[in-house]
C-alpha cells in the first residue's frame, strides 16, 4: 500500500453564490504524476488553491502529506508549505528581484547555506529548466512569458519539494520547450520520488508523462484513471476533449 | 532523519558519505584534491540540492570528469549525473560598485532633467491629441469624465472641509492671541481672510489632491500598464491619452477650483467659531467685517491659482503612470515620484505667483 500524500474528502465550496465543488473527493499517492482536467470554470485552480491552503472550503476534509490543511495552525502550515512547491499560472515571480535571486529566495529563507551556495544552487535549477546563464541577472520584466514560466518552475523545485503543484505548466510555451518541460517534470518525479499534481489543458502532456488523470465536471470528480480508461467514459465533454486531438492530428498529417 | 556526514579517505582518494543529503546538509570541500571515488553506500536520502553539495564536498567542478560513483542506487546515480550535467561554471559576478555623493548628485540631476523633458514631451502629445479631439467631438469620453469628476471632487469634499476648518481654527486662534494684546481683535478677520483665501486654501487643497488623486492616477494607469490594458486600448485603435488622460485633466481642472472654494468657506467658518469663543466677536459682527474687507480680488487670486496647480498635478500623474515599467516595484516608485514632483511643483508655482502678484500690484 503506497502512502497517500493528497487526500480530499467531501469538499464543498461556494464562491460568489455559485457552487464550485459539491462533496468532491479524490486522492493522490506518493510518486504519482496526476493531471487535473476539466472545462473552464469547473474549479480546477480552486481545488489546487484549497489543497495548498490558500482557500478554505465551507465543508470537508483536506489532508496534505498526512496533515490536515484545514485544522492546522499557521506555523504548521508554513512547515508544510516548505515541503511543497507551487508554480502559479502566470509565474508570480518577485518583480523586484533578479531571476537568480527569485530562485534562491526559498533557499535564503529556509536553509542555513551561505548565500553564494544558494545562488549556485539557483543556477543549477535554472540550468535544469533550460535557461541560459545570461538570463540569471535579468529582471522578470525583461523575460518572455515562456522564460518566466521556467524561472517559476526553477523556484518551485528550489527546495526539492515532495509534492509539486503546477497550474498549467506548459501553457505559453512553444511545443518543443513544452515537451522538454514535460520530460523534465517526469525525470524529477522519478529520480526524487516527487509527487506532481498538475492542472493542464495540454493533451500532449496527458499522453506523455501522466500516470493518472482526474476529470472535474459539474462540481465533482467525473472520473479518474489513465487516458485509455477515460476514453471509455461516456461523457459529451470528454468525448469532445479527446476528439480535439484526433482532429488536430488529422489536419497536421493532411498538410 | 540522519545527519549528513562525509569523510575523505586519502588512501583510496575516496569521499565516503552517509546520511540524508539535502539543502540543509552544508558541507564544505573536504579534500584539497578532487576525490577520485564517491562512495554512497551510507546515503539514505538524496535530492538535487544534496547531490550538488555532495559533488562540492568531493571538490568536483564543472568540466572535470565525474568521480567514480560507488555503491549508489541507480536513481541516485541518475540524480548525480543530472546535477553534474546542469552545473554550469558559476562565477558569481560582483555586485555593482556603490556610487559616491558626486555620482548620486549627477544621477539626481539627470533624473530631474529627464522629468522636465518628459513632461514637456507629454504636454506636446496631449495638445496634438486635443486638437484631434476638437475636430471630432464625438470621441470625448463624457462617462469617464463624470466618473473622474465624482472621484476627484465629491470624494474629496469631506477631507477638504475637515482640514481647512481645523486650519481656520488654528490661524484664528494664533492671530487672535496676538491681536488681543493691542485691542485690535476685529482685524483678526482681515488677516484670516487674506491668509486663508490667498494662500492656505489653494496650497493645502492642491497638496491634498496631489497626495490623494495624483497618487491614485499614477497607481491606476501604472497597473493598467503592467496588466497590458494600455496595449489593449492601443490595439483597439484608441488613444490611451484620449481615453485616460484627457478626462482626468478636465476633471481635475474643474474640481480643484471648486475644492478651493469649499476650502475657503470651511476655513472662514473655523475662524468664525474661534473668534466668537476667544475674542467675543459675534457671528453677525464677523460677517459684517467680512463684507467690509473682502473684495472679489482676494477670492479670485486663490481660485485662479487652482487650475494651474491642477494641470501640473494631473500631467505629472498621468505621465508617470504611462511611463511605468512592467513590474510591481516600478508602480510604487512612480507613485512616490508623482507625489514628490507634484508637491515641488505646487510650492515652486506658489512662490512664482507670490512674486508675480506683488510685482503686478495685485
Amino acid at each position: 500500500m503506497t502512502e497517500t500524500v493528497i487526500d480530499v474528502r467531501d469538499v464543498s465550496i461556494t464562491l460568489g453564490g455559485q457552487p464550485i465543488h459539491r462533496n468532491l473527493s479524490m486522492s493522490v499517492a506518493r510518486g504519482e504524476v496526476i493531471a487535473l482536467i476539466g472545462g473552464s470554470g469547473t474549479g480546477k485552480s480552486v481545488l489546487l488553491r484549497e489543497i495548498i491552503g490558500l482557500l478554505k472550503p465551507q465543508s470537508g476534509q483536506i489532508e496534505l502529506l498526512g496533515q490536515s490543511v484545514l485544522d492546522c495552525s499557521e506555523t504548521q502550515m508554513n512547515l508544510l508549505r516548505r515541503r511543497i512547491g507551487v508554480l502559479f499560472q502566470d509565474g508570480a515571480l518577485f518583480s523586484s528581484l533578479n531571476v537568480e535571486d527569485n530562485v534562491a529566495t526559498p533557499l535564503f529563507e529556509h536553509t542555513r547555506l551561505p548565500h553564494a551556495n544558494c545562488r549556485q544552487l539557483a543556477r543549477l535549477k535554472l540550468d535544469m529548466v533550460g535557461l541560459e546563464a545570461e538570463a540569471a541577472r535579468k529582471h522578470p520584466s525583461q523575460l518572455s512569458g515562456g522564460m518566466r514560466k521556467r524561472v517559476a518552475l526553477a523556484r518551485a523545485i528550489a527546495l526539492d519539494p515532495e509534492v509539486l503543484f503546477l497550474d498549467e505548466p506548459t501553457s505559453g510555451l512553444d511545443p518543443i520547450s513544452a515537451r522538454t518541460f514535460d520530460v523534465l517534470i517526469r525525470l524529477l518525479a522519478d529520480s526524487l520520488g516527487l509527487t506532481v499534481f498538475l492542472v493542464t489543458h495540454d493533451l500532449d502532456t496527458l499522453f506523455s508523462i501522466i500516470d493518472r488523470v482526474i476529470v472535474l465536471s459539474d462540481a465533482r470528480v467525473l472520473g479518474s484513471g489513465t487516458v485509455e480508461e477515460l476514453k471509455r467514459i461516456d461523457d459529451p465533454w470528454l468525448r469532445e476533449y479527446f476528439s480535439a486531438r484526433a482532429l488536430g492530428g488529422e489536419i497536421a498529417y493532411g498538410n | 532523519m540522519t545527519v549528513a556526514q562525509a569523510y575523505y579517505d586519502a588512501s583510496q582518494q575516496a569521499l565516503i558519505a552517509s546520511g540524508d543529503w539535502h539543502a540543509d546538509s552544508a558541507v564544505s570541500p573536504l579534500s584539497t584534491e578532487a576525490a577520485r571515488i564517491l562512495d554512497g553506500a551510507g546515503i539514505s536520502q538524496l535530492d538535487t540540492n544534496g547531490a550538488w553539495l555532495l559533488l562540492t564536498a568531493a571538490n568536483w567542478t564543472t568540466g572535470k570528469p565525474m568521480p567514480e560513483l560507488r555503491a549508489f542506487k541507480p536513481e541516485q546515480v541518475a540524480l548525480l549525473e543530472l546535477v553534474a550535467r546542469h552545473s554550469g561554471p558559476t562565477a558569481i559576478q560582483p555586485s555593482p560598485v556603490r556610487e559616491g555623493g558626486l555620482g548620486l548628485i549627477g544621477r539626481g540631476t539627470l533624473a530631474a532633467i529627464g522629468h522636465v523633458v518628459g513632461l514637456v514631451d507629454f504636454i506636446g502629445r496631449l495638445f496634438v491629441e486635443l486638437i484631434g479631439l476638437a475636430a471630432r467631438p464625438g470621441l470625448w469620453r463624457w462617462r469617464e469624465f463624470s466618473t473622474q469628476l465624482n472621484a476627484v471632487f465629491v470624494g474629496a469634499i469631506s477631507i477638504v472641509v475637515g482640514m481647512l476648518f481645523l486650519l481656520g481654527v488654528v490661524f484664528a486662534y494664533l492671530l487672535g492671541s496676538q491681536a488681543q494684546q493691542y485691542g485690535a481683535s476685529i482685524f483678526v478677520v482681515d488677516g484670516l481672510l487674506l491668509s486663508i483665501l490667498r494662500e492656505i486654501s489653494p496650497v493645502i487643497v492642491a497638496v491634498l489632491v496631489a497626495g490623494r488623486t495624483g497618487a491614485a492616477i499614477t497607481a491606476q494607469i501604472g497597473t493598467m500598464k503592467v496588466t497590458e490594458e494600455i496595449d489593449a486600448i492601443t490595439t483597439l485603435g484608441l488613444s490611451p491619452i484620449a481615453v485616460l488622460v484627457v478626462p482626468r485633466v478636465l476633471a481635475l481642472l474643474i474640481a480643484l477650483p471648486l475644492l478651493v472654494f469649499v476650502g475657503d468657506v470651511a476655513g472662514i467658518l473655523g475662524g468664525m467659531l474661534v473668534t466668537h469663543q476667544q475674542l467675543d466677536i459675534s457671528y453677525y459682527m464677523f460677517m459684517d467685517r467680512v463684507a467690509d474687507v473682502l473684495n472679489l480680488k482676494t477670492l479670485l487670486v486663490g481660485i485662479y491659482k487652482a487650475p494651474v496647480f491642477a494641470i501640473f498635478i494631473v500631467l505629472i500623474a498621468c505621465r508617470m503612470g504611462l511611463s511605468v515599467n512592467r513590474d510591481a516595484r516600478s508602480v510604487g516608485e512612480h507613485t512616490t515620484s508623482t507625489v514628490v514632483q507634484s508637491l515641488v511643483a505646487i510650492i515652486v508655482l506658489n512662490a512664482i505667483f507670490a512674486v508675480m502678484f506683488v510685482r503686478l500690484g495685485i
